[in-house]
């Protein structure tokens, strides 16, 4: 977890990821910060991120991003 | 018996009120085939024979759905029968193949035919003119084709069908009628908006009883779009259709040009917008959210938040089925990563960004019509929305050192005039009769601008009056207001659902009598044909 607020610190500074839970419904998050993202979620935790997976309530705060990425991995 | 409206007697006054009467007679589980049976009429009386087209699309659709369930149970079959890892991975992987071939078959039947009956004298007719410039005696007959109304909308929806069900993201549904009703649920035939399965497909074959405040809510909703489209839109018409049709005989300057570019992009909102209200009021009375298509446009700050706020669902359906696809394509992803580290972070996934935006407003254009015109407005929009991504950070910069704070009201004010003109710069192209046009009619605006022609009174020569002008003025005031106060978090219509009833009433019976009184038929007006009926 500490490792994905990192990623999102540096694909965009300045959001309270701990607790914020509308990243995409306030647009802290646009399409071009979860492009990024997603090429680094790959990186970093060896996954895949399909494009049905993009979808607000997947991306709408730092618990539901990591939430994703755990349940992608244990699938692959 | 045709319908080419939903604002019209034939829709409002028999077709409507007879479903909703049968609707709610009926036993619950025959209303879902009332539904089907309603919209399956009222395509009929739309298209006639070419509803064949409609009827092909759905089976096509509902068949392959099925023939991936299959395929999918076939490969935990024997994945389950299987001894390792490897050869777990080589069964999916030769059953994802075979899902794929079906998906792509399927999304090629669909789009050829609408490519087939809307698009291919376009483009042989480019492919003539190639021929011609290139001096060769070829010259190949363009066939006439007729298409079903709404053929653009309902072929995206038969696309995100398929492809969900391929993606997991919702089952195949083994009810034939459920799919076809939400294919072609009678209030969104015409001008959509487009529907996802998973959003209205269950609920509109739920057979979910009338309710007086669902009926009450639908007729408020229908009210209000009647207005925008029977007292703005079919009053602007006239003096629209005559800048546009008769600018070079009649010599218009650029000023006029400039009021024919912002009143037609009143025109269209009111229109587009105002038919939506009736569609998304029609399903209100059964009971039927229908996604809406408009969030107060006007008040966008930039061209792309524009975009999520103007045909929302066109723009979700490109968003999810083409910009994500493409910019998350392998090659694509690497160009990301690779550019990530040369050019940093806001500049990084820029390259597959724009890619990504060409394909969109691209196929937007394309989507819109078939015309050059069509593909020139799909890439002002792509040049715009690109500038916009690329300047960002120069611009953030450039307000910083100028202490302008993004938040003030007067550079909030400043921000939505320019995306208004830039959007009334967009809509002059959209309305043109073709490449030259558009390039005559910019080529005025900004080269033989004059404000003189609009103060003159020769305005009032182009089928507008001194009265149409007020009633103008009163009925944008009052879609102003709404709109401001929906900005602001407000839900008009609930508040004026708690008020009293000797305070609710007069103003519903005020909009009835205002829409009578002030809608702009008979006489010499001449009433818009649904715009987006014809995409």
């Amino acid at each position: 977890m500490d490792e994905l607020i990192e990623i999102l610190e540096d694909i965009q500074p300045d959001a309270d990821y701990e607790n914020c839970t509308t990243l995409i419904d306030d647009h802290i998050l646009g399409s071009l910060q979860i492009i990024s993202l997603v090429a680094e979620l790959e990186d970093a935790f060896d996954v895949t991120v399909p494009t049905v997976e993009i979808k607000p309530e997947n991306f709408n705060s730092a618990k539901a991003i990591w939430a994703m990425v755990q349940r992608l991995q244990e699938e692959e | 018996m045709r319908f080419n409206s939903y604002i019209s007697l034939a829709y409002l006054g028999i077709f409507l009120p007879i479903v909703l009467i049968a609707y709610g007679i009926l036993p619950k589980k025959i209303r879902p085939f009332v539904l089907l049976g309603a919209s399956l009429a009222l395509f009929w009386f739309m298209s006639e024979f070419l509803v064949a087209y409609f009827i092909l699309s759905t089976i096509l659709i509902y068949l392959s759905a099925l023939w991936l369930d299959k395929l999918k149970a076939k490969q935990k079959a024997l994945s389950a029968l299987a001894e390792s890892k490897e050869e777990k991975k080589a069964i999916k992987k030769a059953s994802k193949n075979k899902q794929l071939a079906v998906v792509v078959v399927c999304i090629l039947i669909n789009i050829g035919i609408l490519a087939v009956l809307k698009y291919s004298p376009f483009f042989l007719n480019n492919l003539n003119l190639i021929f011609s410039l290139a001096k060769s005696d070829i010259s190949i007959d363009i066939p006439k084709f007729l298409a079903p109304i709404g053929i653009s909308f309902y072929t995206l929806q038969a696309v995100s069908y398929i492809h969900d069900v391929y993606k997991e993201k919702i089952e195949a549904d083994r009810n034939l009628g459920r799919v076809a009703l939400f294919m072609c649920f009678f209030p969104i035939i015409m001008e959509g908006p487009i529907c996802r399965y998973s959003d209205t497909a269950q609920k509109l074959w739920s057979g979910e009883s009338l309710k007086y405040r669902n009926v009450t809510f639908g007729i408020q909703k229908i009210l209000f779009g009647m207005m925008k489209k029977m007292v703005i839109a079919d009053r602007l018409n006239l003096i629209v259709t005559n800048i546009f049709k008769n600018h070079e005989a009649l010599n218009l300057d650029g000023g006029i040009v400039a009021l024919g570019a912002l009143l037609y992009t009143i025109e269209l909102y009111a229109e587009f917008s105002g038919t939506i209200d009736v569609v998304i009021g029609s399903g209100e009375m059964f009971g039927i959210s229908i996604p809406e298509n408009f969030r107060q446009p006007f008040f966008a700050k930039s061209i792309s938040e524009f975009w999520q706020r103007w045909h929302i669902t066109l723009g979700t359906w490109f968003k999810d089925y083409i910009f994500y696809p493409v910019t998350m394509s392998e090659n694509l992803k690497k160009l990301t990563k690779k550019a990530r580290q040369k050019l940093g972070r806001h500049y990084g996934p820029m390259p597959a960004t724009i890619i990504a935006f060409f394909c969109v407003w691209f196929c937007n254009g394309l989507w819109h019509g078939a015309g050059w015109q069509y593909i020139m407005f799909g890439m002002y929009h792509f040049v715009l929305i690109s500038i916009g991504s690329l300047v960002l950070p120069l611009s953030n910069n450039v307000l910083g050192k100028l202490k302008i704070d993004r938040n003030k009201l007067p550079y909030k004010i400043f921000t939505i005039v320019r995306t208004f003109l830039f959007v009334c710069i967009g809509e002059l192209i959209f309305n043109s009769s073709g490449f030259y046009d558009s390039i005559s009619l910019l080529k005025i605006l900004f080269t033989d601008f004059s404000l003189k022609t609009l103060f003159n009174g020769s305005i009032f020569n182009l089928g507008i009056d001194h009265y149409d002008l007020l009633i103008l003025a009163v009925t944008l005031v009052i879609v102003f207001i709404v709109s401001f106060s929906k900005e602001k978090g407000k839900n008009v219509r609930e508040e004026i659902a708690a008020k009293p009833i000797f305070v609710r009433w007069p103003i519903y019976i005020g909009l009835i009598v205002f829409i009578v009184v002030f809608g702009a038929y008979g006489g010499s007006y001449a009433p818009i044909d649904p715009i987006y009926a014809n995409f």
